[in-house]
């Protein structure tokens, strides 16, 4: 899948294109509203990455050009550090699929793609297998064998988003700022959501091994699938 | 003492000091005046009586005392002669007196004039008398005349004191009003001027508009510098944070280094929230927020007690909500759950293993007021009072938090008009009240 970063930063385009890249994503950059455009006008993308606060304009005139291109489905992610509380649903409204606020992690920023994804293809089902498991995302709900199995929504989280994150190490801080959001204090030094993980794994363990779903280290937790 | 009533208290005494000098020169100098216009009368007559005295006129003064006031019907005057005996004491000078004399049955206050003379080797004693009674009644009235009339001048000066300054005064009371005690914000003050046509009062309104010029200046320059601080410190933490995710994702990294990359991240994580809560507060202080949602409380309140269940449990924590009340408040739905959050967690964070939480509330016509009372450390009164200012820390170094929760909590209920009370015991524990105002309803 090929990704347009629109971003005047560059140290940030950089992290963000190491960090796709080994993902297998192709990456391209542009740095300013003017030379986004050109590329925009040219290719095709599956993904978006656009920063509102640009050198020679706003992202948002940016946004309004490709919505207005025909025939085009690229998926946009909005990536900016504006505060203002209506940009986000201005950004939404104009037709952006995603608006994460910096400062952002990068393991987030591929979930939400992957989420944009699997919304983009419309896939046929929303039940995503895992090992014996089957999550469904529209229900939020997770199942063995048809049997629901009862999680309290913050243990739902913390599956989803390491399903999300399948196959990569996701640390402590990431999951718990995605889960919990960083509005509430974090107490970062608790063993807050080691306590959730082993819950989690107590209930699903009941019916069906659960090795996929491991420790790493002192880092975080990783879903094999 | 008010500066109005203080201005016609002074008028008033001053005025009655006024009025009874001036009445007491008038009436004393009347009563002399009119005295002095006798006296010169009785001398004139009596020089006149001696020069023309003869021996039949002696005779007939000395004989006929009744007959003179036959004729003297209104009993103004009268002339007693007496002969005198003792020729040592013979006193050639005039004397006057005022004194009471019965006339004809009829007492009345006479001026008299005493004289002791030499009339043809015999000596008399002579006395003029002519009424005084028309003076001393002229004083009279006229003192209780202009006793009357200074007093209802008085009392209408009084009155017209009282309202002038009271108008006068009005813009100043206004200005004081308007301009300093409804003052929350110095960003929303009203710098229309108050009209007075009083100078100083002008001055004064011009004065306060400038000052809260300056201070609204700063306080916007606050809110940008925080605002534009934080934003421009959110780009360059998103590269750190890239940037050490993609180191930590490198195969080669050995165990140390990996969790000093990872103690990196928690500090960089910690920084966001900091910065983040800065951006908040000072976002609800720009009033970016819509607060038209309709909160229920006791459902928010449920929800975080499901999200902080977890701590609460590993600390043995009693939590017990009697909450009675099924309130909902207009407001901003995601604020208030983080206004609940901030103090609820606080009462978790603080409380030692197993203490107790208790929710409790009540409502009236005019507020919801909901209690969370823990048996947690508590605060010192000194620490009390500065517990909503941004970074205020108790002497807890182990429990972790920026020390911006609670100015979070205190900038969303000023944001909602809700008040907080913080009542706290140290090492007993502490009671926070927020006051949900019933006006929001409407």
């Amino acid at each position: 899948m090929n990704v347009l970063i629109v971003e005047d930063e560059k140290s940030l385009a950089l992290e963000i294109n190491d960090f796709l890249g080994k993902e297998g994503y192709i990456i391209e950059h542009a740095r300013k509203k003017a030379s986004a455009e050109e590329k925009i006008l040219i290719n095709n993308y599956d993904f978006i990455l656009l920063d509102l606060g640009l050198p020679d304009g706003d992202g948002f005139e940016l946004l309004k050009l490709i919505k207005s291109l025909k025939n085009r489905d690229d998926a946009i992610i909005i990536l900016t550090a504006r505060s203002e509380v209506d940009d986000r649903i201005k950004g939404l409204e104009e037709g952006a699929d995603d608006y994460l606020p910096k400062p952002f992690s990068l393991n987030e920023l591929l979930a939400r793609m992957h989420a944009v994804t699997r919304r983009k293809h419309k896939f046929e089902r929303n039940d995503i297998k895992v090992h014996d498991f089957v999550l469904d995302i529209q229900n939020r709900a997770v199942s063995f064998d048809n049997e629901r199995i009862h999680l309290t929504k913050k243990e739902y989280e913390i599956l989803n988003y390491l399903v999300l994150n399948k196959n990569r190490v996701v640390s402590r801080t990431s999951l718990t700022e995605h889960v919990w959001g960083d509005i509430l204090e974090i107490n970062s030094d608790s063993n807050f959501v080691d306590v959730h993980v082993k819950n989690l794994r107590k209930k699903l363990s009941v019916y069906a091994k659960t090795e996929w779903l491991e420790t790493v280290r002192s880092v975080g937790y990783r879903i094999t699938l | 003492m008010r500066l109005q009533e203080k201005f016609t208290l002074y008028n008033a005494v001053t005025k009655l000091i006024l009025i009874f000098v001036l009445g007491s020169i008038i009436l004393f100098s009347l009563e002399k005046i009119s005295i002095h216009h006798l006296d010169n009368r009785l001398l004139k007559k009596e020089t006149k009586l001696i020069e023309n005295l003869s021996d039949s006129e002696v005779d007939s003064l000395l004989n006929a005392q009744q007959t003179f006031t036959d004729y003297n019907i209104l009993k103004d005057e009268f002339i007693v002669l007496t002969p005198l005996n003792n020729k040592l004491k013979v006193d050639t000078i005039a004397k006057f007196t005022t004194g009471d004399r019965e006339i004809a049955g009829d007492i009345e206050t006479y001026r008299i004039l005493t004289k002791q003379f030499k009339y043809e080797d015999k000596y008399y004693e002579l006395n003029l008398g002519t009424t005084a009674s028309g003076a001393l009644s002229i004083k009279k009235s006229l003192g209780m005349y202009m006793l009357i009339v200074l007093m209802v001048s008085l009392t209408v000066t009084l009155i017209t004191d009282y309202a002038f300054t009271r108008f006068l005064l009005k813009p100043f009371y206004k200005i004081v009003d308007q301009k300093i005690n409804k003052v929350n914000d110095p960003t929303a003050f009203d710098y229309s001027k108050i009209a007075t046509s009083t100078a100083d009062f002008v001055l004064l309104d011009d004065s306060i508009n400038g000052l809260m010029k300056k201070l609204s200046d700063l306080f916007l320059l606050e809110k940008q510098f925080i605002a534009n601080v934080s934003h421009e410190l959110l780009t360059p933490i998103s590269i750190l944070n890239g940037r050490l995710e993609n180191i930590l994702a490198s195969e080669k990294l050995s165990e140390e280094h990996e969790e000093k990359l990872l103690a990196s991240l928690k500090t960089l994580s910690r920084l966001k929230a900091i910065i983040n809560s800065l951006l908040l507060i000072s976002k609800i202080e720009n009033e970016q927020y819509v607060k038209t949602n309709q909160v229920n409380i006791v459902e928010e309140i449920n929800d975080i007690y499901e999200e902080l269940e977890e701590r609460i449990a590993a600390k043995n924590l009693t939590y017990q909500s009697l909450l009675h009340e099924n309130f909902v408040f207009i407001g901003n739905k995601a604020l208030i759950h983080t206004l609940l959050m901030n103090v609820i967690n606080n009462a978790v964070k603080y409380t030692p293993a197993n203490g107790t939480i208790t929710l409790t509330d009540e409502i009236n016509t005019d507020f919801y007021r909901l209690h969370i009372t823990d048996t947690g450390v508590g605060m010192e009164s000194e620490i009390l009072q500065r517990v909503f200012q941004r970074f205020a820390r108790g002497n807890h170094d182990h429990i972790g938090g920026s020390g911006l929760g609670l100015a979070i909590a205190n900038s969303i209920a000023k944001f909602h008009n809700i008040t907080v009370n913080i009542s706290s015991k140290k090492d007993a524990g502490t009671t926070v009240s927020l006051t949900f105002p019933l006006a929001n309803l409407a």
